[in-house]
């Protein structure tokens, strides 16, 4: 695509106008957002399969008004920190190779390096947590668990992902999923075994990454880009 | 006496195929020549006359190398070059708001 004809004359209304018009190309150019949702989304499905292992890890605490006994499959907390880097390493892989490709820089690598960074703090914390169950009571029974969840932190990172491409409709995607998140944490429990903390850590999260990741395809597929 | 904001454009960045490519290349970190040369729809041997005037004037950096057997060259903006950019941006809304009464705009 060429913009040259459009990027012309003196007057520094066209000139400025014209350097607007550069800079929405080149972050066009750039974005590939619909890959790392998609990859997300397959991450997050399939942790589907280690929540229903044995939830070993954890222990119980009691004050005087309240016992709390928390419980997590180790699976799981193996699963997603070693999931999430793989997956942030082939999202950077892609951006990378997708860059030689279409001649222009990325922007990729503040992104790979906070959902790293999320992703194994959020474990430390996590272990935290479950080792000193009297936190929840602090936070509430579902604020806490959803703060913790692994799908939190990757909406978070997405927060960083739309700044890094300047992506106004990613980052509004990223705040609806992470209210989102945070709404249907305080509505039900998510610590428990139930349909509801099951629907709510995983398959929410994973469907509105999927249609994400399917949107923004559609929306930043090449052959629309070249018409 | 202040002197008009048209006297403090710098005549290497304010010509529309160089401002082009430095803004190109500053919202790109590192561009390719083939990019540069589709975008701006010029001819190589035009865009590569319009690089040399920038990279003499120490306002870009160019590393030629391959990929796979293709060879490749990369434009990187300098620090003069980023600076040139923001000044040359800065004179010309300072321009348009000389040209422009406040609180009107270009239909």
């Amino acid at each position: 695509m060429t913009s040259g004809a459009a990027f012309s004359g003196d007057d520094p209304r066209q000139l400025l106008s014209g350097t607007r018009d550069l800079i929405d190309q080149v972050r066009r150019t750039q974005r590939a957002t619909w890959f790392p949702l998609l990859v997300l989304a397959v991450v997050t499905f399939a942790a589907l399969p280690f929540r229903s292992s044995p939830h070993r890890l954890g222990t119980c605490a009691a004050t005087e008004a309240v016992r709390v006994c928390t419980a997590y499959p180790p699976a799981l907390l193996v699963y997603w920190p070693t999931a999430l880097v793989l997956a942030y390493m082939v999202i950077a892989a892609f951006y990378i190779r997708r860059s030689r490709a279409c001649g222009v820089g990325t922007r990729v690598q503040p992104y790979v390096v906070a959902g790293i960074i999320l992703a194994l703090a959020m474990t430390g914390s996590l272990v935290w947590t479950l080792y000193h169950p009297l936190a929840f009571t602090l936070a509430g029974p579902g604020l806490l668990p959803a703060l913790h969840s692994y799908p939190f932190g990757i909406g978070l990172a997405l927060v960083v992902l739309a700044w890094a491409e300047r992506n106004g409709a990613l980052l509004d995607l990223a705040l609806g999923y992470l209210t989102l998140m945070l709404v249907t944490a305080t509505v039900g429990s998510v610590s428990g075994h139930g349909g509801l903390g099951f629907l709510v850590q995983l398959v929410i999260p994973g469907s509105v990454l999927l249609l994400g990741g399917i949107g923004f395809f559609l929306a930043q597929r090449p052959w629309r880009r070249a018409a | 006496m202040t002197s008009h904001p048209a006297n403090a454009l710098d005549d290497i960045v304010h010509q529309r195929v160089r401002l082009g490519i430095l803004t190109i290349a500053h919202e790109a970190r590192r561009v390719e020549f083939s990019y540069l040369r589709d975008t701006l729809g010029l001819t190589a041997g035009n865009l590569s006359q319009h690089l040399g005037v920038l990279e003499a004037a120490g306002l870009i950096a160019i590393e030629k190398g391959y990929a796979g057997k293709r060879a490749r060259t990369w434009v990187t903006l300098t620090k003069a070059g980023q600076a040139a950019l923001e000044d040359e941006i800065a004179q010309l809304k300072l321009l348009i708001s000389r040209i422009e009464p406040a609180g009107t705009s270009p239909s």
